[in-house]
């Protein structure tokens, strides 16, 4: 005899509300430094070992500040405390379009959007988070996003990793076989440069180096909530972050 | 008489093949033979059509007695279907033939020609002494026709099993004949069965059992079956056809005969062939799921059909017997329908093998795959065989198994328990069969044509004969004919089978479109009108096939089904979505064409694809018990590491391994116990001479 | 020196090998190459020795290769280190016939360095794929550009499966490398009949991101954000093993608080990591509201590391030399209101699933590993406590606290999926326990020494939510690596599962991969 319908309903509703909702809960987010006005601009940069911190002059107002460049941001924290830290935001709205971006999808695929994940070189934190987006405390099936497991059914490809040279071809084939309208996401610092890891003779360093993306979602890991951001502002039901940020 | 001219041409075609020289010779043999399948053929259309006996020939000869022939309805129609079977595999034989010298493609066309010859004598005999003799002619040609390639030993092997297979049903089936006639003081077939309601009920069930299966070994039936697919697996490609599609027929023919009227009075004896007929069905699908050679696969697939002929033979005997000729009908129709589109699809599917060997060189599935792309023509014949044969809808297998079903699920009509059970458990085990036989149709198919070709056989498929192609081709509309046109067919097949059962079923088999059988009350019919039973009777064309029987209290139970209809329909939906789908297309999105999503892997490799083996491993799995399987397990290794692993499965018929084998071990012991009394010394045999007479000595004293 | 009599008389009569101890701890034998079956068969039968990993270096100065193959010996605690030069190119017998745990370092090596080993069977098609690498070419070599990809490649070559099955029409059934919702990338081929697999090839480093090599030449900070990123899921323990070894090499110490905070970190990692297993345990069997309950103690438990540290991996959290950052009475007051919660959700889930026969019946005796197939091929972590193998580094070569602080090593015989879920469970209430117990007797102080950057090279181990992790590293003065090596449990591991998977069913097999929890990040690097 199974309990476990009553085990599920005892839990009780653990979901969160957002996007109709705020969602404020602590932990749900790494968060990333915010660009800042700053007496000391270089001895703040100078922390990050990413090249993620830019210093910023402006000349009429002779203000120095720290600009953020998202893509390259690993959530190190080494800018989160000491004496030179930028402030540290909370959110997770991370999903920022791309150059290359083509036109939202749109309210036909708002409530149906089908993703293939493809894995080219993620650490466990990204597949992780991106396994918990379908978690109950996340539930993208709420939003009517489905995971499926072929580009044929695909809306949208979510790539994780710095690309991998073994998972080219896979990429390639996998881009080639979905049908139109299509969307690319890569998912993660490293889908957008490399990250950590760069380019490198096992690493293209870069989606965008091997097919045209559509949405970057900047992170080390992105957060489940980062990933469901990115999946609905490519429908166009929320608005696309920056990846940078000027003081 | 037509069948003079065309036994003269059936000699005359192999003589012009005897003639050196490739082209002309070989041309000439072909037309001849064919057109002396033609004259057959009308010949057996005219017998058809005339619907009562007629004497053909009446020698009497000394010792043997009288060798009569005379041409009946139902010998017409297996005539019919030799005719036919022959007359499109002539084109695939004459071509294969062509690759002997002249001497012996001489020689094996006479023994083809020789063994329709014979199937014709055979379907024509009136006397047992005509039967036995055109039986065992037909027997020795088909050895000849098994054994031909003699240059590997398998073949001869296999003959041997054949014949000596084949002479043990014969020399049961004399046995019964014997038996029948002298009870009967008649050596004619008609005598013998207006003879029968005098005869003792035991000797009417050992005889049956004897005629059904001693000649049922010929059609594959339990325990006998084992030599088929040996045979049929090392016969010439070209002869297979033949082989399983018409000379299978003779064996069903035979106990039919003998046997239909002993079983109106002896309602066991159909039954024994009802539940016989089922289970080597389901033998038959299941054997059939393990082979991976084509031709192996195909001949165990007969045995299944066979056996789905004789169910349908023995429950419409059976529903005879009790008193319902008009079910027995349905029963009996659906079975000789079988036996019918058999020899179609079978026949198709043969030559479709045939014509896979002789464009690639194999018939191992294991080794094919792909073809469709090479052999695209051959491919899309040899899937609507498989179709056919798997009995979807609208071809003509599905008739048939359809019919049967439905009629055995009236046995309600009988009130008799055990018959009930016998027929539920057949039901049971036919609706097995066809499952089974439709998931072997879409491995057959499905490894040989789709998927990457699994062997340079495949890859380097040659362009397939014309002479297979085109008779497939013939075959394929055949059966879907047989499948659209059922409502023709069974009013003949109804009128065959009413001398068998003493009634013609046609009437409540097949009425009129939704057309109420006049049996039925005048206020039942007035009921249904409002219902729409008359709607669509003045506009559609043929007629639906429908099966009627009056219940107690003339309620009609009505099972309708118009296959004519259901294609029509079928056409109709698809070209409405094919409208619907061109439509939206042309709105706005365009057709993209990509390679295959293979998981990202940089090439799908043939090895990655699934075989006949694979496929059927769940069936292997399944029927673990039934098989037996002895597994041979190897294992190579380095220290730690495993290099090689091999397995090797062996599986024995299970008619094999329970009846056959341990007859042969059991003779075997008896010859060995034998043995030690021959000790070689003339003393010891003096004294066996010695110790007998003194027996015989005292049982003479003892008798009175 | 502890070692055993009987060792060191084989070292005594044995005039080609020389030895010094390069710490109290490290034997270090220099062994000529022809020795090395002989020693290595010794060390693993006679001495019990367990093998660790094998690294090979190539000195800037030197045309030769080193070749070290470390052991441990889990009763005493000490490393055997047996090295061996070779001229680049050269042979060198193959030991995995017997330490068939070096099997895949062997094939690994010959890959990435052209070292060829004799008497190996399955040399090639590895780390670099022969359908993407063009033939002759050593990435880890010194000449080796890494910063590009090489001319030639992705030449989509053709590539043919290994068949070791010999059946009638049998196939190579792939799974892989896209598959399944979420699934990390790889190839499993199933050498089949149908149904039935009779063998597995595993064909990993589809992930191959070349970390070892990336990593020569960057700064020793540089590293530590690599060691902490190459597998995220056990992200603290990497980084942990690899601060380690740099403050083996500056000779640091970190302050008591820091050690203990660290090992709360670890072992709060490796509950998340054994929950998230479970969770996909749960999963595999379509349990789907035990996998909801599981998922929701992974996300519980991630949000409470980011409330204590800023980050749901721990990424950023270490520092050689300590912690980048102390805990505050907040935080810890945190960790112990939440975790006794959590560890009762466990128990009781744990509970439940026993409770459900079609579950038990779907893990039990599924992948079964039996104890001398671990022995022989040398696994760790909880894959290993499953199967009987009482091994864990936190007890046989302690590091940190865990000397004082021993925690009790579950142990399982069967070996089966059933019997790793139990040890997940059953690991998962220890580390509640011993966290608690670490929170309880926190020591105030610094949580920080100075760790100052030296020369010189140094191994390292963690025990690893999966399993013994061993970092070398060699950096020179300026802190630049040279040498990186990242022996992880899951390239340990992985070469195991294609042994539990014989005889299971096409649809055991992504139950059984999943009682596995295993890390394809964590082996490809």
């Amino acid at each position: 005899m199974s309990f476990w319908p009553y085990y599920g309903l005892k839990r009780g509703i653990s979901t969160t509300s957002w996007p109709d909702g705020e969602e404020d809960s602590v932990g749900i987010t790494p968060g990333r430094p915010r660009a800042t006005q700053s007496l000391h601009p270089e001895e703040s940069a100078a922390q990050c070992p990413t090249q993620a911190l830019r210093v910023v002059k402006q000349q009429e107002t002779s203000e120095h500040g720290v600009a953020v460049d998202f893509s390259r941001c690993i959530h190190c924290q080494r800018c989160r405390t000491g004496s030179h830290a930028l402030p540290w935001s909370r959110d997770f709205a991370w999903g920022a379009s791309t150059a290359s971006a083509q036109p939202v999808l749109g309210s036909r695929f708002s409530a149906s959007l089908h993703v293939l994940y493809i894995d080219a070189g993620a650490c466990g934190a990204c597949v992780n988070e991106v396994r918990l987006v379908d978690a109950p405390p996340y539930n993208l099936h709420r939003l009517g996003i489905f995971v499926t497991a072929t580009p044929r059914n695909a809306d949208v490809l979510l790539v994780a990793g710095p690309i991998t040279d073994a998972m080219r071809t896979a990429i390639l084939k996998a881009y080639a076989a979905m049908p139109a309208p299509k969307r690319v996401m890569g998912m993660g610092t490293c889908a957008i440069n490399g990250g950590i890891f760069g380019e490198s003779f096992a690493c293209a360093g870069g989606l965008e180096k091997i097919i045209p993306v559509d949405l970057w979602l900047p992170g080390c890991p992105p957060p489940p909530l980062a990933i469901i951001h990115g999946l609905l502002s490519l429908v166009g039901r929320v608005a696309p972050a920056s990846l940078e940020e000027q003081p | 008489m037509l069948y003079i001219i065309a036994f003269l041409l059936f000699a005359a075609g192999p003589i012009l093949a005897f003639i050196p020289g490739r082209r002309i010779p070989a041309l000439s043999a072909w037309s001849v033979m064919t057109s002396a399948c033609i004259l057959a053929g009308i010949q057996a259309v005219i017998a058809i059509a005339a619907g009562h006996n007629q004497s053909l020939v009446a020698l009497q000869l000394p010792i043997i007695g009288p060798l009569d022939f005379v041409q009946t309805p139902l010998g017409g129609l297996l005539i019919l279907i030799t005719a036919s079977v022959f007359a499109v595999a002539l084109p695939f034989v004459t071509h294969d033939a062509n690759l002997y010298p002249s001497a012996r493609r001489g020689l094996f066309l006479t023994i083809v020609m020789l063994t329709l010859a014979s199937m014709i004598g055979f379907f024509s005999a009136a006397s047992i002494a005509a039967f036995i003799f055109c039986w065992e002619l037909a027997a020795l040609a088909i050895w000849g026709l098994i054994t031909f390639e003699t240059r590997q030993s398998k073949p001869v092997a296999a003959g041997l099993l054949t014949l000596a297979l084949s002479e043990l049903g014969s020399l049961a089936g004399l046995v019964s004949l014997l038996l029948l006639a002298a009870a009967a003081g008649s050596p004619q077939l008609e005598a013998i069965a207006s003879a029968v309601p005098e005869m003792s009920p035991t000797l009417l069930m050992v005889a049956g059992l004897l005629a059904f299966f001693g000649f049922g070994m010929k059609a594959g039936i339990i325990p006998l079956n084992v030599w088929l697919p040996a045979a049929h697996g090392t016969a010439p490609r070209s002869t297979s056809p033949i082989l399983s599609g018409a000379t299978l027929n003779l064996g069903l023919y035979a106990f039919l005969r003998i046997d239909a009227p002993i079983a109106l009075h002896l309602p066991q004896l159909g039954l024994i062939i009802l539940s016989s007929g089922a289970l080597t069905a389901l033998i038959g699908i299941i054997y059939a799921l393990v082979e991976k050679d084509m031709k192996r696969l195909l001949a165990q697939s007969s045995v299944e059909n066979m056996g789905i002929a004789t169910a349908g033979i023995g429950a419409g005997l059976t529903f005879a017997a009790y008193g319902h000729p008009f079910l027995g009908g349905a029963s009996m129709v659906a079975g000789l329908y079988h036996m019918i589109n058999h020899s179609t699809f079978k026949t198709l599917l043969f030559l479709g093998a045939g014509g896979i060997d002789a464009s690639t060189g194999t018939h191992n599935l294991d080794e094919l795959g792909g073809l469709m792309k090479r052999l695209p023509a051959l491919g899309t014949f040899f899937l609507l065989g498989a179709f056919a044969i798997a009995a979807l809808p609208p071809f003509n297998g599905f008739v048939s198994e359809w019919l049967l079903l439905e009629s055995l699920l009236r046995v309600v009509e009988i009130p008799d328990i055990p018959v009930r059970i016998t027929f539920a458990l057949s039901g049971a085990l036919l609706a097995l069969t066809s499952g089974l036989a439709l998931t072997c149709f879409i491995m057959l198919p499905g490894s040989a044509l789709m998927g990457l070709p699994r062997s340079t056989h495949a890859s380097a498929a040659k362009k397939a004969p014309l002479t297979v192609v085109i008779p497939m081709g013939l075959l394929a509309l055949l059966a879907l004919l047989l499948g659209l046109a059922a409502t023709l067919i069974l009013p003949v097949l109804s009128r065959l089978a009413a001398p068998l059962l003493g009634a013609n079923p046609t009437a409540s088999l097949v009425p009129d479109f939704f057309h109420i059988p006049s049996q039925v009350p005048l206020a039942v019919r007035h009921a249904l009108d409002p219902i729409g039973a008359n709607l669509g009777a003045t506009f559609l064309p043929l007629r639906s096939l429908v099966v009627m029987h009056l219940n107690q209290g003339n309620a009609p139970v009505v099972y309708a089904m118009s296959t004519l209809l259901t294609f029509l329909v079928l056409i109709f939906m698809l070209a409405t979505v094919w409208v619907l789908a061109r439509g939206l297309r042309r709105r706005k999105h365009q057709v993209s064409r990509n390679t295959l999503w293979d998981a990202g892997l940089t090439r799908l490799r043939p090895e990655m694809t699934y075989t006949a083996t694979t496929f059927a491993a769940p069936v292997r799995a399944v029927f673990q018990g039934f098989f037996h399987p002895l597994m041979e397990e190897k294992e190579e290794r380095q220290g730690a590491f495993v290099l090689t692993r091999s397995y090797h499965q062996i599986i024995t018929n299970i008619s094999e391994r329970l009846v056959i084998q341990p007859v042969i071990q059991s003779t075997m012991r008896i010859a060995a116990l034998l043995a030690k009394m021959h000790k070689g010394r003339v003393n010891t045999y003096a004294s066996y001479i010695l110790i007998a007479l003194v027996l015989v000595l005292i049982i003479v004293a003892g008798s009175p | 020196m502890s070692i055993s009599i009987e060792l060191q008389t084989v070292l005594h009569s044995n005039s080609a090998l020389s030895w010094h101890e390069h710490s109290e701890q490290w034997l270090q034998i220099m062994c000529p190459a022809e020795q090395l079956p002989t020693l290595t068969r010794y060390l693993l039968e006679k001495e019990e020795a367990e093998f660790a990993t094998l690294l090979v270096e190539e000195l800037a100065d030197q045309e030769n290769l080193t070749v070290h193959y470390l052991f441990y010996l889990p009763a005493t605690g000490k490393l055997i280190e047996l090295k061996v030069a070779v001229k680049a190119g050269a042979e060198l017998p193959a030991i995995s016939d017997t330490v068939h745990a070096a099997d895949w370092h062997e094939r690994e090596a010959w890959d990435l360095y052209g070292l060829r080993f004799s008497g190996h069977p399955f040399l090639g098609d590895f780390v670099l794929h022969d359908d993407d690498w063009p033939e002759g070419i050593d990435p880890m070599r010194r000449q080796f550009d890494g910063s590009k990809r090489p001319d030639a490649h992705g030449t989509g070559a053709e590539w043919a499966p290994p068949r070791l099955l010999q059946e009638e029409g049998a196939i190579v059934f792939p799974i892989g490398p896209v598959w399944g919702d979420f699934n990390e990338s790889g190839l499993w081929l199933l050498e089949t009949p149908g149904e039935q697999i009779r063998y597995l090839h595993t064909r990993l480093f589809y992930k191959y991101r070349g970390v070892e090599k990336i990593a020569e030449g960057r700064t020793v900070d540089q590293g530590l954000l690599l060691a902490e990123r190459f597998a995220g899921a056990s992200a603290f323990a990497h980084g942990w093993a690899y601060c380690q070894a740099l403050e083996q090499i500056g000779a640091c110490q970190p302050p008591p608080r820091a050690e203990q905070l660290r090992m709360v970190f670890a072992e709060l990692e490796r509950i998340r990591h054994h929950a998230a297993n479970i969770a996909e345990i749960a999963g595999s069997t379509a349990l789907s509201v035990a996998k909801a309950l599981a998922q929701g103690i992974v996300e519980d438990l991630l949000r409470l590391s980011a409330r204590l540290c800023g980050h749901r991996y721990f990424f950023g959290v270490l520092t050689p030399g300590g912690l980048r950052e102390d805990l505050n009475t907040d935080a810890l007051e945190i960790l112990h209101n939440n975790l006794p919660a959590i560890d009762q959700r466990m128990r009781a889930l744990e509970q439940h699933l026993e409770e459900s026969s079609s579950f038990l019946d779907r893990i039990e005796e599924m992948g079964t590993l039996d104890s001398q197939m671990a022995k022989t091929y040398g696994v760790v972590g909880p894959i290993a406590r499953a199967s009987g193998r009482n091994i864990d580094l936190r007890r046989n070569l302690p590091y940190g606290q865990y000397g004082f602080l021993a925690p009790d090593v579950p142990l399982e015989e069967e070996g089966d999926g059933y019997a790793r879920l139990r040890v997940f469970f059953a690991e998962s209430r220890i580390s509640v326990k011993l966290i608690l117990d670490l929170l309880a007797f926190l020591p105030d102080g610094p949580i920080h020494s100075p760790c100052p950057v030296r020369e010189g090279h140094a191994l390292a181990w963690v025990e690893a939510p999966s399993g013994a992790t061993f970092h070398w590293l060699r950096c020179t003065a300026d802190g630049l690596i040279t040498r990186l090596r990242l022996g992880t449990p899951g390239f340990r591991n992985w070469h195991a599962f294609e042994r539990a998977i014989e005889g299971a069913a096409f649809q055991d097999f992504p139950i059984i991969l999943a009682t596995w929890g295993l890390s394809v990040a964590e082996n490809d690097r």
